[in-house]
């Protein structure tokens, strides 16, 4: 029944930050356990696509009633924070290849040199 | 036609169940190839999303981007980093207890939020068809020039002065990208390896990226 | 006059003051003055001399301005701006009074008019009239209300006589010790002190110091000579008291000198005790020290001791300077009438001093007051005992002849023993015929024991100490008889005659090297300068002249005048006979041993020969200062030169009235110098005087030139006599049973408690200290400060280290730090929002 009253009423805001809190959550606990480097690259991935679903939601026109506050900003900022994802994304694994190269391993772990 | 499925919100669960579903397959996943994949898909199910809030361009960029991009890069370097496959590095219990904790105490936080603001909870269905389907590729590109074509539907008075050009960070976002660009390949470039722990000798010549 | 009077305080204060400066430049450089500090003498001598020549300058300036006549000078205004004052007060009566009546003969005529003596210029009989002065302060010390403490001066002729006497007779000595103390110009090895690894000390040469000391020497003579007020003379005094230890203890390695040097001082000490009294008493009740008027700062005369004790009127009557208790010391001690009266008025003062003040004559003529003026005057006349060495306080002068003998020559006969008794002849206007009594008696028996003990003494100085003594006991009589005249010139002519003695006697033993009359004898041949010059000072010490007549030896002149003085005296007040008699036999002894000595010394087989093949005459250096003395003391009291008029011009005022006894001894009679000018008063006294010095004198040819007696057969005959007289009249055996030994018995006590009791007292204490020292550095120290601040350091370092667990290097567990911090932080937020929207 509550699917079905679901599925007759549209969708507001809500619904879609929901959808970016639980990856946002997921993002973060992907980065907090695994031990794969490039998993912690992908958990950020995922945090960036969560805020990313935030920001979509609040610039778009059919989801609040009266059109959006953010309107075209928040496409915008979704466009940028893209962008920057590729760019971080890109000298991050750089990074995470070095450090294969150096420790012959891609476990996070292993790299605690700055250990107190 | 009250009873009619409104197409848009059945979509909308459609995509979001399978951008959370994926999203837990990323997390519980114990390869990480299979890690890469469900990513993938999580993504393109966000995109799919982005569609249906009326972000095409955001949403092709996003899988052009994200998923042909930075993905196919994170699939590179899952293989450039490949373990032997004896080598397993499982997360111990403890630290999935801590997670749970943690990640649930931030859903928990986060969750409330987004039921906080009666605005967000959506409109009547009459309303919600009633509104017209703008497309929006090109405003956004007008204004990543910097022309903000859509003031002219801008409804509150006192938000017509914030909305400039976004020339500027476009420019600078570009060079941002030029910059990174050079300083990953600068840090990813090839060097002498150390020496291998079954017995291949250090001068073993380096294969490229 | 191209010269004015005012210009000769300034003058003798330069000449006072060279001295000073003389010392100071000889204390910063001495040694390095020429070589080995010879430079010392020229400097000192130099000053001295210009001193000297300072004085006869202020000398013929006073003549000159018509001082000594018999009208006085013009009275001055004071110039009001100046803080020094002349106030020449001159007799206001006109016409010549005729004073009281003379003296009362026992058996004579009466005689009342002036006549009878020869009129010399001391001017007329006026018992009105004042000795002129200069009198005025240089320099305030402590000003408190009308108090005053200041450096000033009293100007009249005793003090340029005394000014151009000790300056002479300085520059002599400085002169004769040139020559003297040349030993002391290279290492000298002292012959008296044994070391105690057997030989004799040698040491370097003190040549310069003794110049110092002499310069400072001369400048505290001169500061007492002239010395405007008490407080002033009693500093200067005390400096010519520890110039005469530093003098006589100059061989102060010699145990000998410094036992000696330490006597003079500790017995001056005594009598200046004494002067101390009499200085509270003076300064208590008359609330000044000044001797003469001074002019204060407005135009107005402050009253100086003698106006006040001797005033001109008297409650409005004329009081001819007649001496009187004075308000202030009558108003002491009358203190509880005085208080009854304030007590009278409580709240005015004024009617409460107008009463006081009318009622003071009243309390005067109930005899308040008297027994102040007369310790005030015995007071002071204590610390003259103890300066002059009379009798009790004669036993340091004879063992002061430990210092060289210049030192003897200058200090020990001329200047500083003379010093008291020109303290006595300058405060005579405050003395009270008692105290003058007491005076004369001390005088007499003075001269009569150190005449005696003179008469066994072997040591050459020691004899002229004795004579000293004796001669200053004469000076004190005098002064006590009342003969103030007579008695300074016997101070003045004694002066040089008696350093003449000295200075032979140095010259003696520096060529004898000995000080023993028995190593001597026959050195008339050899030494004739010094033997003809050393007969002169016999001479003129026995009083030798033609009787009656007004030729002789300086010292007839004083001595003659002295008996006259006691003889008046006697007559007047026959009860007081012995003051008479008493001198009259010492000046036979007098004559006795000075002759011994000089028979002794120079006539007859010399004693040793090896000293008398050493002897030689000495160099001119020490002849020539002999020669010039011998002149004075024959000629310096001769008429043609006025000293005796000189001396009339300062004395005191209302001295020349007969005096009555005071409220003490009501009979007593003190006669007028002037009287002893008639022949029933000259002519006994002269033929005694005359008589006993030639049965002096030939008495002692008879023993000691023409053999007639031989002296051990005396000596045999009276042997108990002698040895008592040999024996100093065992006065310091006497001084040490009474005076010594309970001091050191007390001391030693003292000193026992200090070592046992107290020592261990503060040995203990810091021993205490100490330990505790030791245990709060463990307990405290270490335990608790210590442990605080390592416990401190400690805890903070095992914070670190718990706190360094938080960093593990580990990427994962950043991030989930960041989670929870980012939980922890939006609950935080909302719960504050919560309240404040709640609130």
């Amino acid at each position: 029944m509550i699917l079905a009253h679901l599925l007759n009423e549209p969708v507001g805001v809500s619904h879609y930050l929901v959808v970016g809190a639980i990856m946002f959550v997921c993002g973060a606990v992907c980065m907090a356990t695994k031990r794969n480097t490039l998993g912690v690259l992908m958990g950020i991935e995922l945090v960036l696509n969560g805020a990313n679903i935030n920001f979509v939601a609040f610039g778009s026109p059919y989801l609040q009633r009266g059109g959006s506050a953010l309107g075209l900003e928040g496409q915008l900022m979704a466009l940028f924070v893209i962008v920057l994802a590729a760019a971080e994304a890109a000298v991050a694994l750089a990074i995470a290849l070095n450090f294969y190269n150096n420790y012959n391993s891609i476990d996070i772990d292993r790299g605690d040199q700055l250990q107190g | 036609m009250e009873n009619a499925i409104y197409w848009p919100t059945f979509f909308f669960l459609l995509f979001a169940a399978l951008a959370c579903a994926f999203s837990l397959g990323v997390v519980f996943a114990q390869s990480v190839v299979r890690m890469a994949f469900y990513l993938v898909l999580a993504l393109a199910s966000t995109a799919g999303l982005f569609f249906l809030a009326g972000a095409e361009f955001v949403a092709a960029m996003q899988i052009m981007i994200y998923v042909g991009g930075t993905l196919v890069l994170l699939i590179f370097g899952v293989m450039l980093t490949a373990q032997s496959p004896f080598v397993s590095m499982k997360t111990r219990g403890g630290d999935w207890l801590l997670a749970a904790i943690v990640g649930g105490s931030l859903l928990a936080v986060l969750l409330p939020v987004t039921v906080a603001v009666p605005e967000w909870r959506g409109m009547d269905r009459a309303e919600a068809e009633a509104i017209e389907v703008v497309p929006t590729a090109t405003r956004l590109g007008m204004g990543l020039l910097g022309v903000r074509v859509d003031k002219n539907d801008q409804q509150y008075e006192s938000l017509l002065a914030g909305m400039s050009g976004y020339l500027m960070p476009f420019e600078i976002v570009a060079i941002h990208l030029l910059v990174v660009l050079i300083g990953a390949a600068y840090l990813a470039r090839p060097r002498r390896r150390r020496e291998y722990s079954d017995g291949v000798p250090a001068d073993t010549p380096v294969t490229t990226v | 006059m191209p010269f004015s009077a005012e210009s000769i305080s300034t003058l003798l204060a330069i000449a006072w003051l060279l001295p000073l400066a003389s010392f100071t430049v000889i204390v910063l450089s001495g040694r390095a003055l020429g070589r080995t500090g010879k430079f010392a003498s020229v400097l000192a001598t130099a000053a001295i001399v210009t001193g000297f020549a300072l004085s006869l300058v202020s000398l013929v300036i006073w003549h000159g301005s018509d001082h000594a006549t018999a009208q006085g000078g013009a009275p001055h205004e004071a110039a009001p701006a100046e803080r020094e004052t002349h106030a020449s007060l001159d007799n206001v009566e006109s016409g010549v009074h005729s004073g009281a009546p003379l003296i009362q003969l026992v058996a004579a005529e009466v005689s009342t008019e002036e006549g009878g003596y020869t009129a010399d210029a001391a001017g007329d009989h006026d018992t009105q009239k004042l000795p002129t002065y200069y009198a005025g302060d240089w320099y305030a010390l402590g000003v408190f209300g009308d108090l005053r403490i200041t450096i000033g001066y009293y100007v009249d002729a005793l003090t340029i006589i005394m000014f151009c006497m000790v300056t002479l007779i300085a520059s002599c000595i400085h002169f004769y010790a040139i020559g003297y103390m040349h030993d002391e110009l290279h290492d000298f090895t002292d012959s008296e002190v044994t070391l105690a690894s057997g030989e004799k000390l040698t040491r370097p040469g003190r040549f310069h110091r003794f110049y110092q000391y002499m310069s400072l020497f001369c400048f505290s003579m001169l500061g007492v000579v002239i010395s405007g007020n008490m407080a002033m003379v009693f500093v200067f005094w005390e400096l010519v008291g520890i110039c005469s230890y530093f003098l006589i203890g100059f061989y102060i390695e010699r145990k000998s000198a410094s036992n000696a040097a330490n006597k003079a001082f500790i017995v001056n000490r005594v009598g200046d005790f004494g002067m101390i009294i009499g200085l509270m008493a003076l300064w208590g009740s008359l609330g000044t020290f000044s001797f003469g008027d001074t002019a204060g700062p407005d135009g107005e005369t402050r009253a100086g001791i003698f106006s006040l004790v001797r005033p001109k009127t008297l409650e409005g009557q004329a009081n001819e300077h007649r001496l009187v208790v004075p308000d202030g010391m009558v108003q002491w001690a009358a203190h509880e009438q005085v208080a009854g009266v304030v007590l009278d008025h409580p709240d005015d003062l004024a009617a409460a001093r107008s009463q006081i003040a009318s009622q003071t004559p009243d309390w005067r003529d109930d005899g308040y007051g008297y027994w102040l003026l007369v310790i005030a005057g015995l007071g002071i006349f204590c610390g003259c005992v103890g300066k002059s060495a009379q009798f009790p306080l004669h036993v340091w002068l004879p063992d002061a002849m430990e210092g060289p003998t210049p030192v003897s020559a200058l200090v020990h006969s001329a200047t500083m023993v003379a010093a008291g008794v020109y303290l006595v002849a300058r405060f005579f206007p405050v003395l009270a015929p008692e105290v003058l009594l007491v005076i004369a008696y001390t005088g007499c028996i003075t001269l009569f024991i150190a005449a005696t003990i003179a008469i066994t003494a072997t040591d050459i100085k020691r004899v002229l100490a004795y004579s000293t003594v004796s001669q200053l006991g004469y000076m004190m009589l005098a002064l006590g008889l009342g003969g103030w005249v007579a008695g300074v010139f016997h101070l003045i002519t004694h002066a040089f005659f008696k350093s003449l003695l000295f200075m032979c006697s140095g010259s003696v033993i520096h060529a004898v090297h000995s000080n023993e009359m028995t190593d001597m004898g026959g050195l008339l041949k050899k030494m004739p300068i010094t033997a003809m010059t050393m007969l002169v000072g016999c001479l003129a010490i026995i009083g030798a002249g033609i009787p009656l007549s007004t030729i002789g030896f300086s010292g007839y002149y004083s001595k003659d005048a002295i008996l006259e003085q006691a003889w008046s005296f006697a007559s007047v007040n026959p009860m007081h006979n012995a003051l008479f008699f008493v001198p009259a036999a010492g000046a036979a002894i007098t004559a006795f041993y000075m002759f011994r000595m000089w028979y002794m010394t120079f006539l007859g087989k010399p004693r040793d020969q090896h000293r008398y093949d050493h002897a030689h005459e000495s160099p001119r250096v020490m002849t020539t200062p002999l020669i010039v003395l011998a002149l004075f003391a024959m000629a310096v009291a001769w008429p043609v030169f006025g000293l005796n008029g000189l001396i009339e011009s300062a004395r005191p005022a209302g001295t020349l009235a007969t005096a009555d006894g005071g409220a003490l001894m009501p009979n007593l009679i003190i006669p007028n110098e002037h009287g002893n000018h008639v022949d029933a008063v000259r002519v006994p006294a002269g033929l005694i005087a005359f008589g006993t010095a030639m049965f002096g004198l030939l008495l002692a040819s008879a023993i000691y030139w023409w053999g007639l007696v031989d002296p051990n057969e005396i000596r045999r005959q009276f042997r108990a006599a002698h040895r008592f007289l040999l024996g100093k009249w065992w006065f310091d055996e006497l001084y040490e049973v009474i005076f010594i030994r309970p001091t050191l018995f007390v001391s030693r006590c003292i000193s026992g408690i200090d070592k046992k009791i107290i020592d261990s007292l503060i040995d203990g204490l810091a021993l205490a200290t100490r330990k505790v020292a030791n245990v709060w550095d463990a307990v405290v120290d270490r335990r608790v400060v210590d442990g605080l601040f390592n416990g401190v350091a400690y805890r903070t370092w095992d914070v670190a280290l718990a706190l360094r667990v938080v960093q593990t290097g580990k990427l994962r567990q950043y991030v989930m730090f960041i989670v929870i911090g980012t939980v922890a932080l939006f609950v935080l937020v909302s719960i504050v929002r919560s309240y404040a929207l709640a609130g």
